[in-house]
């Protein structure tokens, strides 16, 4: 069955239809919430929350991109959910180390697959990313998360957090470039391929 | 270099720059090296989000009937079914209702005109005293409905009233006898206007399209529990 089909079935209340949409974009819309939110618990809570809004709302949904329509419902979850803790903040349940410091490569993000050097640079790079991510504004975070790490296109961008395609350009280059300055502080930790991209430009 | 052409670069690494627009830039670049840089850098800061590695799903977010309120689908003749239920039950009521007022309309009707037979049109009769015709109004509330004919009703008192005149109390019982005899031939259950046969059938009705939309209703949500459940 094909994408539309499948819609036009969950959006008759086949819960089954619905699901195999989840599958797909299940992946997507938690990436997106773990890299605004920066919290693997609650980027799990918040997907979860936008897939039943999604269905619950089905019916607004009247054609383009599905992907983009689903990310919207996940930056919305997004939004409320940085606001609530914003009203109550509360303390993180990350694992700190034995002088109480927050262990900068917790154990729960290591990919088996990499070797312990390979993994500790990766986590460093990754957690430099998040950092510099973190510190971007709340709109910028999320153009450049769609755009960049998603892989949407100007005009999904757009539809995901309504907003006009001109100032999706605008966001996306300012972020950019905060990015850019941002990361000049974890110069060596960067991968070489990088490292050598912009020797020529010093 | 100014805002407008980091903007510039930015959609222009993204392939959303028109052609004259994105040749216009190749040419700059070639001439610039501080926008080639800049380029560079803006390059460099996408392709590290590009190889950002994508999370696992700790666990599938699938939605289930009980997150959603979903309820198992309501079979097509089960909305017909009630509404048979319900009228039928409301008739069943209604027969019931009908058969049991009927003999007390029916005894009130008889206390209104009784003493008008036996009295001679009389409704403001100050000084009538007690007569043997008050009995006669008395024993009215008893009779059935069918027995208030005034061809059956007015011999009775014309009797009773003839015999008040008569010094002789002897024919009065035997003229009295005749009427009760009367009355008492018309059978009360003759009466009823919904024979208990239609009751039952409408009762039955009830009965049976309730039992069928209860138990239509029952299968779907065992159907749909079941299905559910496997998952």
């Amino acid at each position: 069955m094909d994408e539309i089909a499948l819609i036009h079935s969950a959006q008759h209340g086949d819960l089954d239809a619905f699901n195999s949409l989840v599958l797909t974009y299940q992946g997507s819309l938690f990436n997106t919430a773990l890299r605004i939110l920066n919290d693997e618990e609650l980027a799990a809570d918040v997907t979860q929350d936008a897939f039943l809004s999604a269905f619950r709302s089905l019916n607004t949904f009247r054609g383009g991109s599905f992907k983009a329509w689903l990310m919207r419902t996940v930056t919305n979850a997004c939004y409320d959910e940085l606001r609530r803790k914003k009203r109550r903040p509360t303390t993180p349940l990350e694992p700190e180390a034995g002088d109480g410091d927050e262990m900068d490569t917790p154990r729960w993000m290591a990919d088996p697959a990499l070797t312990p050097e390979g993994q500790a640079e990766a986590d460093e790079l990754e957690h430099a990313i998040q950092h510099c991510l973190d510190n971007l504004p709340l709109e910028f975070r999320t153009v450049v998360v769609m755009a960049d790490i998603q892989g949407l296109d100007y005009s999904e961008v757009a539809v995901a957090t309504h907003t006009p395609l001109g100032t999706i350009k605008s966001r996306l280059a300012r972020a950019r470039l905060r990015l850019r300055e941002c990361l000049q502080g974890f110069r060596e930790l960067l991968p070489t391929a990088f490292r050598l991209l912009e020797e020529p430009t010093r | 270099m100014n805002f407008r052409d980091v903007e510039l670069l930015s959609a222009y690494l993204d392939g959303q720059l028109s052609p004259s627009d994105s040749l216009q830039l190749e040419s700059r670049l070639g001439s610039e090296p501080q926008l080639q840089a800049a380029m560079d850098e803006l390059r460099t800061a996408r392709g590290l989000l590009r190889q950002l590695p994508q999370r696992r799903v700790p666990r599938n977010f699938t939605v289930t009937p009980k997150m959603t309120g979903l309820k198992a689908p309501i079979p097509r003749v089960y909305p017909s079914l009630r509404l048979a239920t319900v009228l039928a039950a409301l008739l069943f009521m209604i027969t019931f209702a009908v058969n049991g007022f009927a003999p007390l309309a029916a005894s009130r009707l008889a206390a209104a005109p009784a003493p008008a037979y036996g009295i001679g049109g009389g409704g403001g009769c100050s000084n009538c005293g007690p007569s043997e015709s008050v009995p006669a109004a008395t024993q009215a509330p008893v009779q059935p409905f069918s027995a208030l004919a005034p061809t059956e009703a007015m011999p009775a008192t014309q009797d009773n009233s003839r015999n008040l005149g008569t010094p002789t109390p002897e024919p009065a019982p035997k003229a009295a006898a005749p009427s009760l005899a009367n009355n008492q031939q018309v059978p009360i259950s003759k009466g009823t206007p919904i024979p208990f046969i239609w009751q039952m059938s409408i009762g039955l009705l009830a009965l049976i399209c309730g039992g069928a939309a209860w138990f239509l209703r029952q299968r779907n949500e065992r159907e749909f529990r079941k299905r559910w459940n496997k998952k």
